[in-house]
């Protein structure tokens, strides 16, 4: 926790804050909280200046999402780890109701047809397989996943920004091979809609999320005796609604409702569910570049959507704008915590170092492979009634129970 | 705890480094009144098979 009497200056905008905060008998971080908020109206002035207004609202929509994340502990890892170690399901749980809840609102929109719309469908094959076998791994290393990554780091984690950079560089890698993956057994995209209509998708999708709810749910109480109701819960503690909205920590169930409709805004403002991995891929090929590779020797940089990516600014590319409004929404929600670098004074060890360099790596090469991360690829693609993302969270569970057995080999905790 | 100036530095590279790749662009450059500069504001490539921009397995040699 910051301290707040250095945290508060003597600029008159961080006395406003910090007025307002004793009113109202909130602790916040009034320097990290303008500094975003700065952040937020440089970087949205720019991207309204330079391109669209639907850029600007899809780079908003990131910065909430970010806050959403934030303020929900919306971690997936965590919510995995969770049920492969303690046998406590509420976070899986919780996902399982926030897909369910984006299939409700998403596959109608998808099976309208409407023109310039497409869903997150991938091809099935040993590419996906290896590739989120080795993300679930990765992510257990490395301590956060695609969204997890983003938003700690947003929120000054330093060890996450270590697993951002190895993200990055595993995710170029990642480009340079898919080509050759995608060559190996595998399908085209199936898709539920496709088989089986709006509504048969609809209920095949949730008679799985009910089998896998109830499963994991029987895990816990066989386990502990009893269930724990905190993925379903609406009412905030005992700080208030208006105060928890503010500073945290949401309930799950305020994390979902945000996140499913934010999925369902960005595939109706940009026309594809949001993902978050390819932009890392992309900053990675750009910083190439400018080193003198030529990164058109590489199969994947020649493909339509990463050529005219790699061509043009990151401000027209809807990934990368999301993720920069992500990057600052949680930095501005981890001021109103007032938990921003709530870690720093914590020196890195190497073998936590070491793991964030592994995971980032495994992270980024997997997420090429598998067509994305735990919002690309599993939110986004179950979502989307891809049967993609089914295989993906199988792959990449299998993954992460390697992962949670490597962890104390790097000094992690449970 | 965090350093001030430290947060301010980051936050400022990365603009930098936004702002170096933007200078650099097609957009940019259709901005700034070249009329035959190809932007890309709409990315999104509805004829692949993932969202990455992937061919379909089945179209490959």
């Amino acid at each position: 926790m910051s301290n707040l009497t250095e945290t508060f200056s003597s600029n008159p905008a961080d006395a406003l804050v910090k007025a307002e905060a004793k009113s109202t008998g909130i602790r916040i971080d009034g320097f990290v909280v303008l500094v975003a908020l700065i952040g937020l109206g440089l970087l949205g002035t720019l991207i309204y200046m330079e391109t669209a207004p639907f850029l600007v609202g899809l780079f908003f929509l990131g910065g909430l999402l970010g806050v959403a994340l934030y303020h929900g502990a919306f971690g997936f890892t965590a919510g995995w780890r969770n049920l492969i170690v303690k046998k406590e399901s509420a976070g899986l749980r919780a996902q399982l109701i926030l897909i369910a809840l984006a299939s409700l609102l998403m596959i109608p929109v998808l099976g309208s047809g409407q023109p310039g719309m497409v869903g997150a469908v991938a091809p099935v094959g040993l590419s996906l397989i290896v590739g989120s076998f080795l993300f679930g791994l990765g992510m257990q290393l490395g301590g956060g996943c695609g969204s997890g990554t983003l938003f700690t780091v947003g929120a000054g984690n330093l060890r996450m920004t270590v697993t951002l950079i190895f993200f990055i560089i595993g995710s170029l890698v990642g480009t340079f091979h898919l080509p050759w993956w995608l060559d190996r057994p595998g399908t085209d995209p199936i898709s539920l809609i496709s088989g089986f209509g709006v509504t048969g998708a609809l209920i095949v999708q949730g008679i799985a999320l009910l089998a896998v709810y109830l499963w994991i749910r029987k895990v816990e109480q066989k386990s502990h005796g009893h269930v724990s109701h905190a993925d379903i819960q609406f009412r905030p503690g005992e700080k208030g609604w208006g105060a928890t909205l503010l500073t945290g920590r949401w309930p799950f169930m305020w994390a979902v409702v945000v996140l499913a409709v934010g999925n369902l805004l960005t595939l109706l403002i940009s026309g594809s569910p949001w993902s978050i991995t390819f932009a890392f891929g992309l900053w990675g090929a750009k910083v190439a570049q400018a080193f003198g590779m030529d990164m058109s020797q590489y199969e994947f940089w020649t493909w339509d959507f990463p050529a005219q990516a790699l061509r043009d600014s990151v401000l027209v590319n809807v990934t990368s704008v999301m993720n920069f409004g992500l990057l600052l929404g949680a930095m501005l929600a981890a001021g109103l915590a007032n938990n921003f670098n709530a870690t720093g004074k914590n020196l890195p060890q190497l073998k936590p170092f070491l793991a964030a360099i592994i995971g980032g790596l495994l992270m980024g090469y997997g997420a090429r492979l598998g067509f994305g991360c735990n919002v690309g690829a599993f939110f986004s693609g179950i979502a989307s009634a891809s049967l993609h993302g089914w295989i993906w969270f199988a792959s990449a569970f299998l993954g992460s129970i390697i992962g949670v057995k490597l962890r104390p080999k790097f000094s992690l905790p449970d | 705890m965090y350093r001030k100036h430290r947060v301010i530095f980051a936050l400022l590279a990365i603009f930098a480094l936004i702002m170096v790749d933007h200078l650099h662009s097609p957009t940019f450059a259709f901005n700034t009144g070249q009329g035959n500069a190809r932007t890309s504001l709409n990315q999104l490539d509805v004829g692949a098979c993932a969202p990455c921009g992937a061919p379909c397995p089945s179209s490959r040699d």
